[in-house]
């Protein structure tokens, strides 16, 4: 059966070229994801300044999380990584120097201008430069001796650069989930896409399987012979494809650091192994898709051989109808899950896969659904169009399977570009409101780098026209104790405020207590949140959180808010949290305009009261884990001023955009693979209509004529697509949206609907059209008598 | 009836084969019984919605009959399942259809020695040579199928029917998509597989000068058997055609199922 499917191969070269094109396009990009999986796994961060020393002491960044019942050692212990840099004692330094084999260990001093008492006596990392001839790994085992009982990291090779860019460690997990979903969904889109392309290759070829079935071939033999096609043109796509696919990764990786998705200080990292693996991958996702379509094809009875060619007119069979329902079933549980457990961000992770769920379901009984369609929509088709629209439908009705074939990918693309892409929108307004709605500012000042020094808070307060002003520190912070029933491994977003503006500042109702009290060693939470932390607590009880940097603080609780759920924040006073930063400094200071104060005036005069270097904290020569320094021209600045109405929400989406990027990926990727099929089924359909249309035209039917009545059907199909795509996402993205916002109603820009039914449509025809111009070329009499 | 039937290559015994279940049956074949004798050219023929096609596909196990047995070759295949019904058409039966008889994406050799490599035997050089001699086209056995005319076709067809030397050879309007001319050619092959070979050809027709090639012929209408002749000339093919369709479309003939073309 090789021989024979490598001569159908070799004969019907334009009838495999989609499934190759899939193929050597899916092979690159699971490729692609494999080494920025690899990359993330690896992290390979190369030192810069911490180059010549062999080994590196760095701050434990991990942190186990505690345990609901301390005493029970059955209980698993969850792991979470600390956001900010976790320093170690200073001490080290000299018990380092002391280790043999080591010429001299040099302190990573703290960055400049981070201040407090406990800075003095911590340092962000220690380098121990070997002496002449020791080998650096026993040199680490040696030093992991000497540090035993501190909480460090010891470092070597290219891991050293973590001490230098401790960012770079949270950039990992954003790069392998991103990895892993843009790879998990390719593999996907490439199963379903090849498995329609293959099966319209094989329902094209019902008679030669007929025939083949009639002359001896068993129904095993001939899912052989599918399956050799599929792997012979796997075996054929994965070559050009492992070449494109390290250019690809190279470019995808790019742009993740220039969008600044991931570091720009970890290695690109292109190993054999992903490579080995996206071949392995798109094999069985072609022997898959072969399985599906092989099936189809040992079912064909050898009758059929001796029967016309007959209509193309489909029902879907009962096992695709139970699957359908399974589908169904899994997309009703995973709306529930939705809307019933998941809240904020996490709504994504089951939204996702949702729409996929109900893509597959209706593509599973397409045929079904296209027939209903096509019968409602040949009405308006119809009325709308003379004799050309009459026949359009005849056609259509007839042919309900190659209808189904070809507004499957449309379904499929307008589906999921429309979930993915207001699912991305109606998350951002969602946090931006929840941001925005949580805080009140007049105008928002965001430090270049590092954070601003208390003489800035000053300076600002002393600028004519501001009423009041609050700094503003962010992180991330875990509660250790009493035991917080609904705490997670990333823990909680953590905001720090200036307790005399905090009142102010903070939008969310005060339920219990008194932020004006926001001072020291002190905390407010969220109502709701904190009736869950041990047997819950209120104004006056004392709670254990652990810092960003791994630092413990004992605090009392002095004001609970009421904020929405999934909208949890932990209130700290502004300088108490941000000593627990990598910077050390508050980034954001938040301004309230006196009453009858020009916004645009005020920005002005703030934005020069940033530009006088003598209160900024973060000088040219900053910190290790700064950037360059120098700020927006004209004039060093040492940050920048949002203001009115928008001044929270601008400052705000900023940070957004690379979660967005990630979504245009994802939608472009599902796009092309679309084109693919889209374009496939319908030049192969239109192709094989050669005689018809030349029969049609000797019946009286102009060129024109035909045109229109192509370009119809395409309009019809194009609509059947659209329709079940909308319904599909629809059925995504209420449930997404009552999570995420409480309303049922996404949100987003509509003109994003627009494009993606527009670029439907207007691919439909253009692969319709094209094939029907060129099938229609010769004259009509050559076309009605040419072998089908 | 039950004697060993060593004359018969092929034997239905009162197959009949309905379709559809409930209200919506057909009866295509009502209680068929006929024999087709060993070395000889048997022809099919009767109007359209007669049974021919559904008689051939029960003969040749294509399908299966709703009741009756079929034996072939000395061989019961009723009951047959379906690798079995598939081997059983690989090593015993050859077809020849009206159309579409070859795979496009072989040559005329690789399309002649397509059931040795389904069957996974190395192919009889000498005799397909033979075979592709005797069709005429041994100079185009690198050939493909659109490379080819209609009557070229087919004579590729008898030779990959041919080339296994089969009980039977079942040809369904194998003279159907051919002028004149090429269809006397392509009988004559068969009739010649017939006298020179000892080959056992049935024939499914509706033309009365096909017919007139065949040793007997065979007459269907309504799925009953009708009538048989031994070597009619083709006038006595047509008349008796022409009377079976007067007879058909008769009020008291039953249900009427198209006439003669």
């Amino acid at each position: 059966m090789w021989r024979l499917a490598l001569s159908t191969l070799r004969h019907r070269k334009s009838a495999f070229a989609a499934t190759f094109v899939a193929l050597f396009l899916g092979t690159s990009i699971i490729m692609a994801c494999g080494a920025l999986m690899e990359t993330g796994v690896r992290l390979e961060v190369p030192p810069r300044r911490l180059a010549t020393a062999a080994v590196v002491v760095t701050g434990d960044q991990s942190y186990a999380l505690p345990r609901m019942n301390p005493s029970d050692e059955e209980e698993d212990i969850e792991w979470a990584m600390l956001p900010e840099r976790v320093r170690v004692d200073a001490r080290l330094v000299e018990t380092l120097a002391a280790v043999a084999g080591v010429a001299r260990a040099t302190a990573v001093e703290p960055s400049p201008g981070a201040g407090g008492a406990a800075r003095r006596s911590t340092v962000d990392a220690v380098g121990v430069v070997a002496a002449p001839g020791v080998d650096p790994e026993d040199l680490a085992r040696r030093v992991e001796a000497a540090t035993r009982g501190h909480a460090v990291s010891v470092l070597t090779g290219d891991d050293r650069g973590l001490a230098e860019f401790p960012g770079a460690l949270g950039g990992r997990e954003g790069l392998i989930v991103l990895a892993a979903v843009f790879g998990g969904m390719a593999i996907m889109v490439v199963t379903f896409v090849v498995a329609s392309t293959l099966g319209l290759s094989v329902r094209q070829r019902r008679r030669e399987m007929a025939l083949l079935r009639a002359v001896g071939a068993t129904p095993r033999q001939v899912r052989r012979m599918v399956l050799g096609e599929a792997l012979a043109l796997a075996c054929a796509a994965v070559v050009p494809g492992s070449l494109l696919g390290p250019v690809l990764g190279r470019w995808l990786f790019d742009r993740l650091t220039a969008n600044g998705v991931v570091p720009g200080v970890i290695r690109y990292a292109q190993g054999w192994v992903p490579a080995a693996a996206a071949a392995g991958v798109a094999m069985l996702t072609a022997l898959a898709a072969a399985l599906l379509a092989a099936r189809r094809a040992s079912l064909t009875r050898p009758a059929e051989a001796l029967a016309e060619a007959g209509l193309l007119g489909a029902t879907a069979g009962r096992a695709r109808r139970i699957l359908a329902a399974v589908c169904f079933a899994g997309g009703v549980a995973l709306a529930l899950v939705t809307v019933l457990v998941m809240s904020g961000s996490l709504a994504g992770s089951t939204a996702g896969p949702a729409v996929l769920v109900w893509a597959v379901g209706l593509a599973l009984i397409g045929p079904d659904v296209a027939r209903l369609l096509t019968r409602a929509l040949a009405g308006p088709i119809r009325a709308v169009s003379g004799p050309a629209g009459h026949l359009a439908v005849l056609n259509a009705r007839a042919r309900t399977g190659r209808v189904a074939a070809a507004a499957v990918p449309v379904m499929l693309a307008t589906g999921m570009a429309t979930a993915n892409l207001y699912m991305q929108t109606t998350e951002v307004d969602a946090a931006t409101a929840s941001y925005a709605g949580s805080l009140r500012a007049d105008a928002v000042l965001t430090a270049a780098s590092g954070g601003f020094t208390p003489a800035v808070l000053d300076r600002v307060r002393a600028v004519p026209g501001v009423g009041g002003a609050s700094e503003l520190s962010t992180s991330t912070a875990f509660i250790e104790s009493p035991h917080d029933n609904w705490q997670r491994e990333d823990g909680w977003p953590a905001q720090g405020f200036t307790a005399e503006e905090a009142g102010r500042a903070v939008a969310l109702p005060v339920t219990a207590g008194s932020l004006a009290g926001l001072t020291g060693d002190t905390v407010a939470l969220t109502a709701e949140h904190a009736r869950h932390v041990g047997r819950g607590v209120g104004v006056g009880d004392r709670v254990t959180l652990r810092m960003g940097d791994g630092a413990r603080a004992d605090l009392t609780v002095v004001a609970l808010l009421a904020a929405k759920t999934g909208t949890e924040t932990i209130l700290l006073p502004a300088r108490l949290l941000a000593a627990h930063t990598t910077v050390g400094l508050p980034a954001r200071i938040l301004v309230r305009a006196a009453p009858g104060t020009d916004i645009q005036t005020l920005s002005e005069k703030l934005s020069a009261a940033l530009r006088d270097p003598a209160g900024a904290g973060s000088g040219p020569s900053s910190g290790p884990s700064s950037g360059p320094s120098s700020g927006p021209s004209p004039g060093p600045s040492y940050g920048t001023v949002t203001a009115g109405r928008d001044a929270l929400t601008s400052a705000y989406t900023a940070q957004q955009r690379t979660q967005a990027w990630v979504s245009y990926l994802l939608v472009g990727m599902i796009l092309l693979y679309t084109a693919i099929s889209v374009v496939n089924t319908q030049v192969m359909t239109t192709a094989q209509r050669r005689r018809e249309f030349g029969l049609q035209r000797l019946a009286g039917s102009t060129r024109g004529q035909v045109m229109r009545m192509t370009g119809l059907e395409g309009v019809l199909v194009a609509a059947v697509g659209i329709l079940l795509g909308t319904a599909a996402s629809t059925i995504t993205l209420v449930p997404f949206a009552v999570a995420v916002a409480g309303t049922p109603l996404p949100s987003g820009p509509p003109w994003i609907y627009a494009v993606i039914v527009a670029s439907a449509v207007a691919l439909t025809l253009a692969a319709t059209w094209l094939p029907t111009w060129s099938a229609t070329r010769s004259r009509p009499a050559e076309a009605a008598t040419a072998p089908a | 009836m039950n004697a060993p039937e060593t004359g018969h290559a092929v034997r239905l015994d009162a197959v009949s084969k309905v379709y559809g279940t409930g209200g919506g049956t057909v009866v295509a074949l009502d209680g068929v019984t006929i024999g087709v004798p060993r070395s000889a050219l048997t022809a099919v023929m009767g109007p359209s919605g007669s049974g021919k096609s559904t008689f051939l596909h029960c003969a040749a196990g294509l399908d299966r009959p709703t009741t009756g047995s079929v034996t072939l070759d000395g061989l019961d295949i009723t009951g047959l399942g379906e690798v079995a019904l598939t081997r059983l058409r690989r090593d015993r039966i050859g077809f020849v259809f009206q159309s579409f008889n070859l795979m496009p994406a072989l040559t005329v050799l690789q399309n002649v020695t397509l059931p040795s490599l389904l069957a996974g035997q190395e192919p009889d050089r000498a005799r397909v040579a033979e075979v592709i001699r005797r069709v005429g086209l041994a100079e185009r056995t690198g050939h493909r199928p659109d490379e080819l005319s209609g009557g070229q076709q087919q004579r590729v067809a008898i030779a990959r029917a041919l080339v296994n030397r089969p009980a039977v050879i079942f040809a369904d309007e194998p003279t159907g998509a051919l002028d004149t001319r090429t269809a006397l050619d392509v009988l004559g092959l068969l009739r010649e597989s017939v006298v020179e070979g000892g080959q056992t050809v049935v024939m499914v027709t509706h033309d009365p000068v096909a017919a007139s090639y065949a040793d007997q012929v065979v007459f269907l209408a309504d799925g009953r058997f009708a009538d048989r002749l031994d070597r009619p000339s083709a006038d006595q093919v047509a008349a008796r055609m022409t009377h079976l369709g007067a007879w058909e479309g008769r009020p008291a003939g039953g249900a009427s199922k198209g006439g003669v073309r």
